[in-house]
């Protein structure tokens, strides 16, 4: 998948007046504490916790939402309204396809962040 | 996660200094992007990771709006807002509750638990700049009447000590009670109805065998009543009316003092009886001016009102206020008092009226004088209900013994 296709670059910078010292920061922070944020989904799923799953998703969403990263925000949103509802049934799946995308999206940022933010 | 502060460079020279945004958000990103965002809009900005940390920011720093996620660890939004609400001190903070929550029941959570607006997650830069500016608008709007209110406070408090130094004043005009003659006592009641009040009595010692008694009523309630009334009083003492009537006969220091004191611009003007007691003789003598007059109480149980219609004090300088002269005898009991002790309505608006102020005071009968005057007061005070009078009270008693 291309970059473009895992988020909006023009449009998450436009977000931030772009900003490229702040983007690039959103950047850094997002590739310490995203992964952190899928971890603790994981744990509150392995045990049986939707209220946990719940938070460690929602507070994702908050970050892929700086990003206009419409797949993995779609999976974050599906994760976080099922264990809202108290439904973990399809948890599994659904953090897997969350991770998978999260995944995708950290790979697309660190390809920008490495390439640099010069204009 | 504990507080982190990034404050933003201070305004131009001169200028005022920019308001304060707090910041509270469990995700770095988000809120990196939203601080970020403030800062180029010139305002100083700090934030936290926590409702705990941030109702400690907030405490400290009093910003002007506050941006709040509504999940968070440690506390969440709507509690944040719950305690901010049941401060006093933190009340004026604007709270802007930044969600994903868009069901019209979730938001009427949050305005319920005391969010004053609410931010999509999703909101565009330009939704986010508007918002902020109208909480920061509400915020200085809301700042600014607890200012006045606080300015309006400390004047009234000082307006408050200037009335109760007047009133102390006031009160001191009036007489002690106790002996005032030989054989002669006098009791009094005095509950002003602003704590300051427009009626006064004093006595006013002609001889060693003559006394003037007088209760006069300035009509009005509050400073200028009170202030005309002292000046009234002035007039009344035994240097100045034997300088400007020349006698102690009532009628005759009514009728000069009709020419001393005028209707004022405002239309107010002073009622009064005034009595002269005289012990040689035994005989009490009297005028009234527009006053509801005296009560005479005699130890036969026989009551009597001292009072003749006629103008009030100022409204016409021709008018001529005639004494009446009655017989006294040991044992009699004299009742100088204002309107107001029985011009005043229960609960029901019945009036409490002369009547049953009169018969009030004969059940007491020959009961000592400062029991009379405590019961009366107390039993207008039932009947109205409660303590507070809506004139001025006063009532004056006169025991003669020989």
């Amino acid at each position: 998948m291309s970059q473009d296709r895992v988020f909006s670059f023009d449009e998450a910078l436009a977000r931030v007046d772009d900003d490229r010292e702040t983007f690039q920061m959103m950047i850094e922070l997002f590739i310490e504490h995203g992964p952190k944020d899928l971890v603790e989904a994981q744990s509150a799923l392995d045990a049986g916790n939707a209220l946990g799953v719940a938070r460690s998703s929602h507070k994702l969403k908050g970050a892929l939402l700086q990003f206009c990263a419409p797949a993995a925000l779609h999976a974050c949103k599906e994760l976080e309204e099922s264990a809202k509802a108290g439904n973990l049934a399809n948890g599994a799946q659904l953090y897997a396809t969350l991770e998978q995308e999260v995944q995708r999206l950290l790979v697309a940022l660190r390809q920008v962040y490495d390439k640099g933010m010069a204009a | 996660m504990s507080f982190e502060s990034s404050a933003t460079a201070a305004g131009p020279a001169g200028s005022p200094p920019p308001h304060t945004v707090l910041v509270v958000d469990d995700e770095p990103t988000a809120r990196l992007a939203l601080v970020a965002r403030l800062k180029r809009l010139g305002y100083r900005v700090i934030q936290a990771g926590d409702g705990k940390a941030g109702l400690e920011a907030l405490r400290r720093e009093r910003p002007e709006l506050t941006i709040l996620d509504w999940m968070m660890p440690e506390m969440d939004g709507p509690s944040f807002c719950e305690y901010v609400r049941q401060d006093p001190e933190l009340q004026t903070s604007q709270i802007l509750m930044m969600t994903s929550h868009d069901q019209p029941e979730q938001i009427a959570e949050g305005l319920a638990r005391g969010a004053d607006d609410f931010l999509s997650k999703a909101a565009s830069k330009y939704e986010i700049t508007a918002r902020v500016q109208a909480g920061m608008r509400a915020a200085t709007l809301v700042r600014r009447l607890k200012d006045a209110t606080e300015e309006i406070r400390q004047k009234q408090e000082a307006l408050e000590q200037e009335l109760q130094s007047a009133a102390r004043y006031v009160e001191s005009l009036l007489p002690p009670s106790g002996t005032i003659l030989p054989g002669v006592q006098m009791v009094h009641a005095y509950r002003p109805s602003l704590g300051l009040g427009g009626d006064l009595f004093n006595v006013v010692q002609w001889s060693e065998d003559v006394l003037g008694l007088y209760l006069l009523d300035a009509s009005g309630h509050g400073v200028s009543p009170a202030l005309r009334s002292a000046s009234f009083v002035t007039f009344l003492r035994k240097d100045s009316l034997l300088r400007h009537v020349g006698s102690n006969d009532p009628g005759a220091i009514l009728t000069e003092a009709n020419k001393q004191f005028p209707l004022t611009e405002s239309g107010h003007y002073f009622t009064i009886v005034f009595a002269s007691l005289d012990l040689r003789c035994h005989t009490l003598s009297y005028a009234t001016a527009g006053h509801g007059g005296a009560l005479l109480h005699r130890r036969s149980g026989e009551v009597c009102w001292m009072v003749q219609p006629n103008l009030p004090l100022g409204f016409d300088p021709s008018t001529s206020y005639v004494t009446a002269t009655l017989p006294i005898g040991p044992g009699d009991r004299l009742y100088l008092l204002s309107d107001g002790l029985y011009e005043f309505p229960a609960a029901s608006g019945e009036l409490w009226g002369r009547g049953r102020l009169e018969k009030t005071i004969q059940t007491l009968g020959q009961q000592p004088l400062k029991t009379v005057i405590t019961e009366t007061i107390a039993e207008a005070v039932r009947w109205q209900g409660h303590e507070q009078f809506p004139d001025d009270v006063a009532l004056m008693g006169i025991e003669v013994a020989i």
